[in-house]
């Protein structure tokens, strides 16, 4: 991550509201100054050396630090992980992610691992089980029955008024819920050199190298070449030390692959699974897993993209297809230097899944046949459609081009004869009763322009194709369109190419946001752009069909806010500005990056807003942290105090949301 | 040699310059140049005798059947015009005015400006109106506006038509660009292009079956938390709700919103076309239809114009191209997204006061960005913007306005903040 000043300043405000002002103050002066040790940050802050002391200390617990020690020196480097720092701002989205695919007891422990930081697991059982003393004591007591509280919150407890439920009940529970994290990598292990930065690692692994390899010094282009798979292959085995852990479950070879099966069915085989999960080493500290988290998040953005573009049933596939697809990939973007190497065991992740694993895992409520248009078997080239990509495309390869090329080397001409399209009937339609008929009665005659109304319902039963085809129509629909949701590698795989498609995805983002400031007309003229290159000022209103005038000041418009750019190229050596010639253009990678400061600067903004009310409602929260008061504001608090409380948490609601919506925006452009 | 040129006879050189002059015409159309070679090569001139040539060549000219040129790769060369042209020429009053008439003939169908006229002629500014008034008048040349120079007064010769550089193409009408035509017709192409690109579905939404899914995202947030406070914990599920409810909250109005006019619209829904389908309109279809429909009685639009016509709708994001067997259609984009009521039955319904509260505007409404929906993505001194300048957060009225809450803090607004 690229540390700008509203990057920089944004990740202290968020430590600043999540841990208080020490430590933030600690981590901004260490952003500010660079690397420095234990006296230069006394000198820096003018604080006590006790006071950075239990600064750090909460900086380190939760990772949001780095340090190095040389060997043979006293004093410790520390240094700002501004990565980590940014993901506070996730917790939210985190907790609910995990919450929809593993239910609420692991949930609750990655909220817990969340608010303590790093944690062994014998601490975090003990936090359980003293927890659960006390709920039994109190069921005793009250004598309440209801155990099932799923929505219940019960660890932090400040403003739930229900009923007191815990969503992990015992402590092979709690033990089996994190054995499932851990598999699904969300949840890794603390080792000495998760507190190095990656600079420190790498200095560290090649001068390791170096000693045991190159003793005479490294000498030659071949030898270059060794020497950075070797560094390679170190740096891959630090990174795959905080895997330990999941190595060691999967080693439990039948548990695990049992488990696979049932991913994401629920809470209701938490029971089961008790008695085979091995017991977790109490020594061991774990902690969250942001890398892995954020390939979840990114899948499900990618979803909310499909929805937009296909609607919900497509998306849906989608979804399932991206959770199988990235079960075992371990970062949205491959490392430059770890994984240049294409027989990785993170490479091997992402190959490809085949159509009958995406059945499996298909919901059987879910109704495959909506969401899509029928037409009649005569309209529809399968030939066309299950055409097979291979090959990943080409890097910056326009999306036209690729379609081009793509089409010269299928040689066909299925115009004539629609006869060879076979497919369907031998593979996909086994129970071929009379299917065509009806096609031939109610299909869509597109030719005519007339608008024909169906009688879906009526048609419905006897039209229905079979789920494993509808299945692959809903993919094949993905792999269809330009922005290249899927890559239908084999014919019955298929893969996502993520590069290129976050790629599109950030240019609708962008695309979103011009439409939003500039109109539809400004879209238009930035588009324009980014298809043609380079264009003259006059060439510009004949290819937008629109009046000069106005597209001069749209142009301005733009240019003020950073979307299109533009270059003056003087005719002759006097550079006479009325004679010059002005070309606008359009670099999405600089709009893309003015966009992303613009975000982390409109979250600060909000974040000072909030700073704003509190200090304007102090009396009345103020109040409210009384402990007579707390939890009871309705009824102990004056109607006109308590008017003025629920309107600022209102607010509060509205710009974290507001924040948390920008971080949409943040991920998109910068992590995934 | 001399005594021999003047002892022609008029007569015989009349009868050689009739001579020539038909045999010119014979030899090509009005933009041919003939060079000295070439009219000697029409064995008109006895004995190739240059001098007389020279009479003869000399006595067209005057007679403004012949156009004297320089061509740099010829030298000099001629070219013929026609009788009753030179009989124009002929009628003009003084040499002025032919100077100025033939300026503008020779500027053909791109029309001249009369700046240049002036300019080459280096004659006096009064001089150069007289002349092009007394040849409006007479109804020989018109005046005309080039689209490329909006502002500048050009002349024609009156039985020309101006080029189409000149006059811009269809989609202009009077040297201004039709903006009114042209939306219009995008209109059309678009509505053309929707209802033959995707499949119109009395289905619905996929119903809460398919839902579920979603719905789960929704349920998530109990407690998620940014600061473990309980107060955040429902902030941040709203948010969640608010992300993953933007869509239908966003579209899902467009059709129950009329249901009060046209009811059997309510449940309509356009669905994307299953892959590999063939059909997708391509522009010479479309072409085809637009000519057939006859809404373009007047003006005749080419596959090309249509082809930008469509270009414009893509580049507007509306429409995408798909290329099937190298057959490349374009279909509608967001297609369950679309609007089911043609947008020209939009248009009427918002003339008798249906639906004003929404833009009309082809397609539906861009996915809201996070940034555009708060003041700062829009606010014109975001730069500027920070603690301790001249507008900061703390102080931005429109950040409360945005929150629900009035400006309680009573600061110098702002002045270069613009209200959005």
């Amino acid at each position: 991550m690229l540390v700008t000043k509203p990057a920089a300043e944004l990740c202290s405000l968020l430590i600043d509201e999540l841990h208080g002002e020490l430590p933030s103050r600690i981590f901004s002066t260490l952003l500010n100054k660079g690397r420095s040790t234990l006296p230069q940050l006394a000198q820096y802050t003018a604080m006590t050396p006790r006071q950075l002391r239990h600064g750090i200390a909460v900086l380190i617990q939760h990772n949001l630090l780095y340090y190095h020690l040389e060997p043979g020196s006293e004093l410790a480097f520390y240094e700002a992980n501004i990565d980590h720092a940014y993901n506070l701002i996730r917790t939210g989205k985190i907790l609910e992610m995990v919450d929809t695919s593993f239910g609420a007891p692991a949930k609750d422990v990655v909220q817990n691992l969340l608010l303590s930081g790093q944690t062994r697991i014998s601490d975090l059982i003990a936090a359980y089980q003293g927890k659960m003393d006390q709920v039994n004591k109190a069921t005793a007591h009250a004598a309440s029955d209801d155990p099932f509280g799923p929505e219940t919150n019960g660890v932090n407890g400040d403003s739930s008024p229900k009923k007191p439920g815990l969503p992990v009940k015992s402590t092979a529970q709690l033990n089996s819920v994190i054995c499932r994290l851990v598999e699904a990598q969300l949840i890794d292990v603390v080792h000495t050199k998760t507190f190095e930065s990656p600079q420190d690692i790498l200095k560290t692994v090649e001068k390791e190298v170096i000693d045991k390899h190159f003793r005479g010094g490294v000498k030659g282009t071949k030898a270059k070449a060794e020497l950075e798979s070797l560094v390679a292959e170190g740096l891959r085995k630090v990174r795959d030390e905080s895997k330990s852990l999941k190595r060691k479950l999967e080693q439990n070879g039948a548990a695990s692959k049992r488990r696979k099966l049932f991913a994401g069915a629920g809470t209701a085989n938490g029971g089961l699974d008790e008695e085979v999960d091995p017991l977790l080493d109490p020594k061991q500290v774990i902690r969250i897993n942001y890398e892995k988290c954020l390939v979840d998040l990114r899948n499900r953005r990618l979803v909310q993209f499909a929805t937009d573009v296909f609607g919900e049933t497509t998306a849906y596939v989608y979804g399932i297809l991206l959770k199988l697809l990235t079960k075992d990939l371990a970062r949205c973007r491959p490392d430059p230097v770890m994984d240049s190497r294409k027989d990785d065991d993170d490479r091997q992740g992402i190959s490809s899944v085949s159509t009958a694993q995406i059945l499996d895992n298909l919901k059987t409520s879910v109704d495959l046949s909506l969401g899509m248009g029928k037409a009649d078997r005569q309209q529809i080239s399968s030939r066309a459609a299950n055409k097979v990509h291979e090959n990943p495309p080409k890097k910056k390869t326009l999306i036209e081009e690729a379609e081009v090329v793509g089409d010269a080397s299928a040689d066909e001409d299925e115009d004539g004869g629609s006869n060879d399209e076979s497919d369907y009937d031998s593979d996909y339609k086994p129970s071929a009763n009379g299917t065509n008929g009806t096609n031939g009665v109610n299909g869509l005659n597109g030719t005519n322009g007339a608008k024909v109304k169906f009688d879906d319902s009526a048609a419905n039963k006897d039209r229905r194709l079979d789920r494993p085809t509808q299945l692959r129509q809903h993919l094949l629909l993905l792999a269809e369109s330009p922005q290249r949701f899927v890559r239908h590698c084999g014919q019955e795989d298929w893969t996502v190419d993520f590069e290129p498609l976050m790629g599109a995805l950030r240019e609708a983002e962008l695309d979103w946001m011009i439409e939003n400031t500039s109109g539809q007309q400004g879209l238009r003229l930035v588009r324009i752009l980014r298809a043609k290159g380079k264009l003259d000022e006059k060439a510009l209103p004949n290819v937008a069909l629109m009046r000069k005038s106005e597209l001069q000041q749209k142009m301005l418009e733009m240019q003020t806010a950073g979307f299109v750019h533009v270059q003056e190229v003087p005719r002759d050596v006097k550079a006479d500005v009325k004679k010059s010639f002005f070309l606008w253009y359009c670099d999405v990678n600089r709009s893309l990056d003015r966009l992303l400061d613009t975000s982390y600067k409109s979250m600060i903004h909000c974040i000072q807003v909030l700073d704003l009310l509190r200090e304007k409602e102090k009396d009345v929260l103020a109040t409210t942290k009384r402990t007579d008061v707390r939890g009871r504001e309705k009824d102990t608090m004056r109607k006109e105090y308590y008017e003025r409380y629920s309107r600022f948490l209102e607010n509060e609601r509205q710009l974290f949301s507001q924040v948390m919506r920008l971080d949409d925006l943040v991920s998109v452009l910068r992590d995934f | 040699m001399a005594s021999d040129a003047s002892s022609a006879n008029p007569a015989k050189i009349q009868v050689l310059k009739d001579a020539l002059y038909e045999e010119v015409r014979q030899h090509g159309s009005q933009t041919r140049l003939f060079t000295q070679k070439d009219l000697l090569d029409l064995d008109i001139i006895p004995n190739n005798n240059i001098s007389l040539l020279i009479q003869v060549v000399q006595g067209l000219c005057d007679d403004k059947l012949l156009v004297a040129t320089a061509n740099p790769h010829t030298g000099l060369a001629w070219r013929w015009r026609s009788r009753e042209d030179a009989r124009k020429y002929t009628s003009l009053p003084d040499d002025e005015t032919v100077m100025v008439y033939s300026i503008i003939d020779e500027a053909g169908a791109d029309g001249i400006w009369n700046r240049t006229i002036k300019n080459r002629l280096n004659m006096h500014e009064a001089v150069v109106k007289n002349c092009i008034k007394y040849l409006e008048t007479k109804g020989y040349i018109a005046s005309m506006k080039n689209v490329e120079h909006p502002n500048k007064k050009m002349y024609i010769v009156a039985n020309l038509k101006p080029s189409e550089r000149a006059t811009g193409g269809p989609w202009f009408t009077d040297g201004e660009l039709d903006t009114a035509f042209v939306e219009e017709l995008q209109a059309v192409v678009f509505e053309y292009i929707k209802t033959n690109s995707a499949y119109l579905s009395s289905q619905g939404q996929p119903g809460g079956r398919t839902r579920a899914p979603k719905k789960g995202t929704i349920r998530g947030g109990g407690a998620a938390a940014l600061d473990g406070s309980g107060s955040d914990a429902r902030g941040t599920k709203r948010s969640a709700a608010d992300i993953s409810n933007d869509d239908d909250v966003v579209v899902t109005p467009a059709p129950t919103s009329t249901t009060g006019s046209k009811s059997k619209s309510s449940h309509m829904i356009y669905l994307p076309m299953p892959p590999g389908y063939k059909k997708y309109p391509t522009v010479p279809e479309i072409a085809k239809f637009i000519q057939q429909s006859g809404i373009t009685n007047n003006t005749t639009l080419t596959e090309a114009d249509i082809q930008q016509l469509v270009d414009v709708l893509m580049y507007d994001g509306l429409v995408e191209p798909i290329t099937v067997n190298r057959r490349r259609g374009y279909r509608v984009t967001r297609a369950m997204k679309q609007d089911t009521v043609p947008f020209h039955q939009r248009q009427k319904e918002r003339e008798t006061g249906i639906g004003l509260d929404k833009a009309l505007r082809l397609g539906p409404e861009p996915p809201s960005s996070a940034l555009t929906e708060m003041p700062c993505g829009r606010c014109p001194v975001f730069e500027l913007c920070g603690e301790g300048g001249p507008v900061s957060p703390k102080t931005c009225v429109y950040m409360l306005e945005w929150l629900g809450l009035e400006a309680q803090v009573k600061v110098a607004v702002p002045a270069a903040m613009v209200s959005s």
